[in-house]
């Protein structure tokens, strides 16, 4: 029997190890990615929780998360690429003109 | 009960596909481990009764993110580089992951967890899911396509400028 607590769950692994990716990956393609996986779990417990409560407005919620994660992949690529022609390298170690 | 063995195959199979993501070393392997992993949170999406919205994921992620991940690593070169370990972020980093999905399972178990409810065959139609989009959600709807715009834009402008 599958339960709300299977969904919750999955979706709290797929975060953290997105998190995880996110904060102690190199490459910049990779980090981009890992944001992009806590975003689909997000997701996730949005659908799960409103299929639960039997409303169609975590769906609609999922929808523009979509559609925001579109304009994040368009511009993260754009940004990504130009970080990567400007620096020779992935590593976002690069990234440091802001460091103190 | 077919459904708790679908239910886990795609959960494991996401499970899995994360795991490649950020652990392997080889990107291309790290962004199809993410195709493996969207394609599976897609099917969940079915099986949540949003067939629309499962389609969309795998459309979008697996279809165009995962395609210009992979156009981008191709163009740029491949380089090989695993996740950190030994340095104080790491640390940080695993132990706050830990003690978030602590916090998640605190919550959890205090929580009543009941099995999904019957809902009507209208639930994650295209109809009620249009109806919506342009009823009550009218308004972020149009947000959403300026939004769109203006990404898109962006993404010209940024790739246009010659960086030195």
């Amino acid at each position: 029997m599958i339960t709300i607590g299977h969904y919750l769950v999955l979706a709290s692994f797929l975060f953290v190890v997105g998190l995880i990716g996110a904060l102690t990956r190199k490459s910049a393609i990779i980090v981009f990615l890992a944001i992009e996986l806590m975003l689909n779990s997000v997701n996730l417990v949005f659908l799960a929780l409103g299929r639960y409560f039997g409303q169609l407005d975590g769906a609609v919620f999922v929808f523009f998360i979509m559609a925001v994660s579109a304009a994040e992949a368009a511009i993260g690529v754009a940004i990504t690429v130009a970080f990567i022609r400007r620096n020779k390298t992935t590593a976002i170690d690069a990234a440091n003109l802001m460091k103190w | 009960m077919t459904f708790a063995v679908v239910f886990f195959a795609v959960a494991f199979l996401a499970f899995i596909g994360a795991l490649t993501l950020v652990f392997h070393r080889h990107p291309v392997i790290a962004v199809l481990g993410m195709a493996a992993a969207t394609v599976s949170i897609g099917v969940l999406y079915v099986m949540l009764h949003v067939p629309f919205l499962g389609l969309f994921q795998m459309i979008v992620y697996a279809g165009a993110v995962m395609v210009i991940a992979l156009y981008v690593i191709m163009a740029l070169g491949p380089e090989e580089s695993g996740p950190q370990v030994g340095t104080v972020q790491t640390v940080l980093t695993y132990l706050a992951s830990l003690l978030f999905l602590l916090h998640l399972y605190r919550v959890l178990i205090k929580s009543e967890i009941g099995p999904m409810p019957a809902v009507d065959e209208a639930f994650g139609s295209i109809q009620a899911f249009g109806g919506a989009l342009v009823s009550r959600y009218a308004v972020p709807f149009e947000l959403a396509s300026l939004l769109l715009l203006g990404a898109m834009v962006g993404a010209v402008v940024l790739s246009r400028r010659q960086w030195q």
